[in-house]
């Protein structure tokens, strides 16, 4: 049986507009509530510290928030220096699954009778000369007309696993590449 | 013959949709830098400074026998101590092989820092397999004076009132940087 519509309702089919207008306001409300939360955020996160994939970092009460400098990665796998690997640590053992890290460095990379590690201390006085010939060109003089001298500041960021004998080998070869600050770098603790 | 109406009339009704296609292209575009551009990972930081010692450094210091405080963290124990012997030294066993225990180090500091309010060096002295979260959480223990700590007052110089802490020993030093143990 065919389908036949009637009059009255073809009339009184709904004509659609030729403009069809989306309401945005709604929309907007939540965008603008979005946008004000990133901007309170954002001021909270100024620092330009990287990080590698995988780091655990402790948690700190600290109230420091570090400024820029450069800095130096350590996680159980190797060593990262301004987001350049310079060395890969020797696997003593399996820690999959455990809260332990069991590496070693390799014979080659470490000279001054294990006290000092060849490829940061390579790294680290690169790092110094290029700061020091950027320093010697700016305009930027202390007192008595000379550059303002290095800094000299080493961030250290290091997984929590990995043990204070590489650390106190990071700061005795950054001590003696001109390195005399240290900013261990942790996850702020909420409290 | 009539006269036309105004359009005045007309526009009575009629509502002003205002366009917000580019006002939300805007509000996108913002939301996709800030969300790029952010970091969500809070760093906070702890500096030390490399210890730095000479013959007349020495002199000086075995003339005045100041403080210097020392907490070496060993793989059984903590011990607090002075080399002048200015403080009774104090051992606290940690509770697991490894892991000192934070809350006896920093009740026992706090009692060193009510009896030295103008001190605010500390040596640490960590044993070599010491984890990087045990270092952090032994310096936050050592440098931070928290809520529930009994006030410590110190007398501010220059406005002669006595003012409270905030810090407990914030100077903090390693000691064994070039020792092998």
């Amino acid at each position: 049986m065919p389908f036949y519509r009637s009059i009255s309702s073809r009339r009184s089919r709904r004509r659609i507009k030729d403009g069809f207008d989306l309401q945005l306001t709604s929309m907007m409300d939540i965008l603008v509530i979005i946008v004000v939360f990133l901007l309170k955020s954002y001021a909270v996160s100024t620092n330009a510290f990287t990080t590698v994939p995988g780091i655990k970092l402790p948690l700190s009460v600290s109230p420091d928030v570090p400024p820029d400098s450069l800095q130096v990665i350590i996680t159980p796998e190797g060593m990262t220096f301004e987001n350049q690997r310079i060395l890969d640590f020797v696997q003593t053992a399996s820690t999959a699954g455990t809260d332990e890290a069991n590496y070693s460095f390799k014979p080659v990379d470490l000279g001054e009778g294990g006290r000092r590690i060849i490829p940061l201390f390579d790294a680290l006085t690169k790092a110094r000369e290029k700061a020091e010939i950027l320093r010697s060109k700016s305009k930027a003089r202390d007192a008595e007309g000379k550059p303002l001298p290095f800094e000299g500041i080493l961030a250290i960021q290091a997984d929590k696993r990995v043990n204070y004998d590489t650390i106190r080998r990071i700061m005795y070869t950054a001590a003696t590449a001109g390195y005399r600050v240290f900013r261990f770098l942790a996850m702020k603790r909420e409290t | 013959m009539l006269k036309r109406p105004t359009s005045r009339r007309k526009t009575g009704n009629q509502q002003i949709s205002l366009n917000l296609v580019p006002i939300l292209d805007t509000m996108v575009t913002l939301i996709g830098f800030l969300l790029f551009t952010m970091s969500f990972l809070t760093l906070v930081s702890i500096e030390s400074p490399f210890p730095e010692a000479n013959s007349a450094d020495v002199a000086k210091k075995l003339k005045e026998k100041p403080l210097q405080l020392t907490v070496s963290v060993r793989e059984k124990d903590t011990e607090i101590w002075s080399p002048f012997e200015l403080i009774p030294a104090k051992t606290i066993p940690n509770p697991i092989p490894g892991q000192p225990d934070i809350r006896a180090i920093h009740e026992a500091l706090v009692g060193v820092k009510q009896k030295f309010p103008h001190e605010n060096k500390v040596v640490i002295v960590p044993f070599p397999g010491a984890t990087y979260d045990v270092l952090v959480s032994t310096m936050d223990t050592v440098r931070v004076l928290e809520p529930t700590d009994p006030p410590i007052f110190v007398k501010n110089e220059k406005t002669g009132n006595d003012e409270p802490l905030k810090l407990l020993f914030p100077d903090v030093i390693f000691g064994n940087l070039l020792g092998d143990s």
